[in-house]
């Protein structure tokens, strides 16, 4: 007898489950991989030639990977600008890019890098790059912040 | 006696396919491999399909590593470690109520036919 | 009930008055595709979804583009199978639950999802513009067959919804209820293979199927129904199952409200995306929770009137039996396999995809049995078999050496598992028809849904494992021709660029040659105003059972690059398709 029951009940337990699911969407992604990869102190800067040491870049820094082709890196550009006068330092990575297109850029918009890194590709992945722009917050040398897409003034606020 | 003779020549041919079918579930081919990668930025494509940046680079990076010795499998290992389980289409195999809901039901289905089925007398 | 109570105090003939509350609720989606087709921006929906310069064709389909106009054609759908049931079964009772449902998502439309909600109108509104992805031909046809799909479900749900609080369960309602889900299986076969084709052919991905969320609800319903369609057929011939069906007949619906719920509420990510407003997916969940407590109820009332089925092990019930509880597994694997990305993100904290590995691996070991079973149960009689079939052994031994020479051959294990489970069939199709010629159209509607089964998958395994793709860079000045992996040569001819009506198109024209038989392929990049959104359009060329499928991947002013795709025996998949379809419509043409 009972064994006619069991469907509907299964069936209700599925939405009771399907219920609690809609009201407890949280948003919170964990984060897979928390330390820098190691390839960015160990490719040259762009300009002058030298390796990165990762003890002279202090508590907290930050990794932005950026290409002239994309829009929205643009749109955070003047952000950055700000962050740099503001004394933070920044790690540019030029994310699979055009050296001329790279260097026209740069003038054209101002560099507000500490070092540039050119990546084909390999670092991004090392760092799990989703898309540019992408922007890594890192303190005491864990990555403690990642976020896809152009920057705000609110995401950066507190680090001012 | 008779009865349970003929109920298991229903179960060999099952038995002989579903061993079959586990032992060899495997991809071993570089495409067959990106095909289970899922694009991240692409709404439920895999990064084969794709040709947004995002699934150009990972297919070179792969190719890259696969091209230099690396196994698909170390591959798959490490690039879960870095993007999350999310990457892949093909889950990790501790994901045991996924996994093991099909041959659960399974079993369900010859218990449900021993119960349901009148043997000959 | 409230609802109907109320109008049949106003109007006193009940066929009548059932009638024209079917009608009267077929009004509101006529007014929207009016408004669409006039383009009258006075509306909002209109105005977000369709664009002043569309050619009238997508206008008028644009009204079924967006969430709201979409659930408005759920309404007028339900109506409109209201009003064919109406010719078939005068059953008061029945349709009262009929019109109740059709209340409950006119209700919907109401609170959630009005598309008739004005706006100041302005004379320069020129409207947004449908999706340019949807403006295709597919798009005008496979939304509404597969709802008609659907929507048909309604039909058994309430018949056995009816059998079940009066307690009546004869013959001719089972009957009904088989047609009636053999209509539904007709429309939703039709609109998933459509949508299949769709993405085939528009998307450019390059494959037939994704299991995609969407895809994967679409299945679910489809599974049940098909499952229902069989089990109807040992209630109705050996009296047996019939609570089994009558419970089918409710979930085959209640799986395709909740495949409703889960895109509309965005829960999951697919292609198919629609905005979100959590009050939509409230709604809808407390629908289905009605329709799931009402499936309880109705079974704990009725308990008491259905025996203890019981089978003898050889016998077309048993194997029926069988049948169904692969199919209604596999509607639960495909039912887990959607939902456990929300259960894993939710309880584990981890975000995981589940993608075809999981389910070619699931459904491997749910179907290929039951396809191996398909070509010898049609055979075995009802009640109890008593002949032995001494066929057997020699076609299963047949079967197996064709698997292993292919298998020795072609190198592939799936492939030669899957010649291996549809040998039989073939072989046992042969031998059958060629003694019974003379038998009914039914007869001849089952061997053909089961051989295109066949074909299907021999197509499907094959396309799947055998295809191969190639990267083209074809350079300007230097290299226009490019030596392919099977010795053809690929040859760029020249590259134009047209303006229409609401798009630009630039398209490359490709040949592929062999010394002497040509193929010419021309696939484009197609720009659409106002968006400025891209689509790929896809080019494709046959060989026999075999296609060529190319797309453009990047295109610059020095260099085209070509995506060239091999796909053999896909024509084949698409003609077991047509089949499939086209046999269920001589079985459902054969009882008129």
């Amino acid at each position: 007898m009972k064994r006619h029951l069991l469907l509907p009940v299964v069936g209700l337990v599925v939405l009771v489950v399907s219920v609690l699911f809609y009201f407890n969407q949280s948003t919170n992604k964990n984060n897979p991989r928390d330390e820098v990869s190691s390839l960015i102190f160990e490719t040259p800067d762009f300009y002058n030639n030298k390796l990165i040491y990762e003890n002279t870049l202090g508590e907290f820094y930050i990794i932005n990977f950026f290409a002239s082709w994309c829009k929205p890196c643009l749109a955070e550009h003047p952000l950055l600008m700000e962050m740099k006068k503001k004394g933070v330092k920044i790690i540019g990575i030029n994310f699979r890019d055009d050296e001329e297109n790279f260097k026209k850029w740069i003038n054209d918009h101002g560099n507000p890098f500490e070092y540039i890194l050119r990546d084909d590709g390999t670092i991004a992945y090392e760092m799990g790059l989703i898309g540019v722009p992408e922007t890594f917050f890192i303190v005491n040398k864990i990555i403690q912040k990642k976020i896809q897409g152009p920057l705000f003034y609110e995401d950066v606020e507190k680090y001012l | 006696m008779k009865m349970s003779k003929s109920i298991y020549k229903l179960i060999i041919p099952f038995l002989i396919i579903h061993i079959s079918v586990i032992s060899f579930a495997g991809v071993n081919e570089l495409s067959d491999y990106y095909k289970t990668i899922r694009c991240l930025v692409c709404e439920g494509q895999s990064i084969q399909e794709s040709d947004t940046e995002f699934a150009i680079n990972l297919k070179e990076q792969i190719q890259k590593k696969y091209n230099s010795g690396m196994p698909i499998k170390e591959i798959n290992k490490e690039l879960i470690k870095i993007y999350g389980e999310e990457i892949s289409f093909d889950p990790p195999k501790n994901h045991i109520i996924l996994w093991w809901t099909p041959l659960i039901l399974l079993i369900i289905i010859f218990v449900f036919i021993r119960n349901k089925i009148r043997f000959f007398k | 009930m409230f609802y109907i109570d109320l109008l049949k105090k106003v109007i006193p003939s009940t066929t009548s008055s059932l009638k024209l509350i079917y009608f009267i609720n077929l009004i509101p989606f006529g007014l929207l595709v009016y408004a669409f087709s006039i383009s009258d921006f006075t509306l909002l929906n209109v105005a977000e979804n369709s664009y002043v310069d569309d050619p009238i064709f997508y206008k008028v389909t644009s009204a079924w583009g967006s969430h709201e106009g979409s659930i408005l054609l759920w309404v007028f759908l339900i109506n409109l199978f209201g009003v064919f049931f109406l010719y078939k079964n005068q059953t008061v009772e029945i349709h009262k639950n009929l019109l109740f449902i059709s209340t409950l998502f006119i209700l919907y439309v109401i609170v959630s999802s009005n598309p008739f909600i004005y706006i100041e109108a302005n004379e320069n509104v020129l409207g947004l513009g449908l999706n340019p992805i949807l403006q295709h031909f597919l798009f005008v046809i496979h939304p509404p067959t597969l709802f008609l799909g659907y929507i048909g479900l309604i039909v058994p749900f309430v018949i056995s919804a009816h059998m079940l609080v009066n307690k009546n369960f004869s013959e001719k309602l089972f009957k009904e209820m088989l047609i009636w889900s053999k209509i539904s299986w007709f429309f939703l076969t039709g609109g998933i293979v459509l949508g299949s084709y769709w993405a085939y052919s528009e998307l450019g991905w390059g494959g037939w199927w994704f299991w995609d969320p969407v895809e994967n609800i679409s299945l679910i319903p489809w599974l049940l129904n098909t499952a229902l369609i069989h089990s109807l057929q040992v209630s109705i011939k050996s009296n047996q199952l019939k609570l089994w069906s009558l419970n089918l007949g409710l979930y085959c619906f209640i799986a395709s409200v909740f495949g409703t719920f889960l895109v509309r509420s965005n829960l999951i990510v697919s292609v198919h995306s629609f905005a979100t407003d959590p009050l939509r997916g409230l709604f809808l969940i407390i629908i289905i929770a009605y329709l799931l407590a009402m499936t309880v109820r109705l079974n704990i009332k009725s308990i008491s009137n259905f025996n203890e089925d019981s089978f003898n092990l050889i016998s077309r019930e048993s194997f029926l039996l069988l049948n169904n509880i692969f199919f209604i597994c596999s509607a639960l694997v495909v039912f887990i396999g959607t939902v456990y990305p929300l259960f894993s993100e939710m309880i584990l904290k981890t975000s995981v995809s589940v993608g075809a590995p999981y389910y070619n691996f699931a459904f491997n070991l749910l179907l290929a049995p039951l396809v191996l079973f398909m070509a010898f149960a049609p055979q075995i009689d009802w009640g109890k078999h008593e002949k032995k079939d001494k066929q057997i052994p020699f076609i299963i031994i047949f079967s197996l050496l064709v698997c292993l020479v292919s298998y020795y051959y072609l190198n592939n294990f799936y492939f030669a598992l899957s010649v291996f489970i549809t040998v039989p069939l073939f072989l046992k199709s042969i031998l059958v028809l060629k003694n019974n010629l003379k038998k009914n159209i039914s007869f001849y509607s089952q061997w053909l849904a089961h051989l295109s089964i066949g074909f299907f998958i021999i197509a499907a395994v094959y396309t799947e494992q055998f295809d191969y793709e190639e990267n083209l860079l074809f350079e300007k000045e230097s290299t226009n021709e490019i030596k392919l992996q099977n010795n053809k040569t690929a040859i760029i001819k020249n590259i134009t660029d047209k303006k229409f009506q609401n798009y630009q198109k630039i398209s490359v024209d490709l040949l592929i040659s062999d010394g002497q038989k040509e193929k010419e392929l021309s696939p484009s990049k197609n720009i659409y105003q106002p968006s400025g959104q891209v689509t790929n359009e896809v080019s494709t060329t046959n060989n026999l059972f075999s296609q060529y499928y190319a797309t453009i991947s990047t295109i610059e002013s020095n260099k085209v690059g070509i995506n060239l795709v091999y796909k053999p025996f896909i024509n084949l998949l698409w003609l077991s398709a047509i089949m499939l379809i086209f046999s269920i419509f001589l079985s459902v043409i054969k009882k008129r």
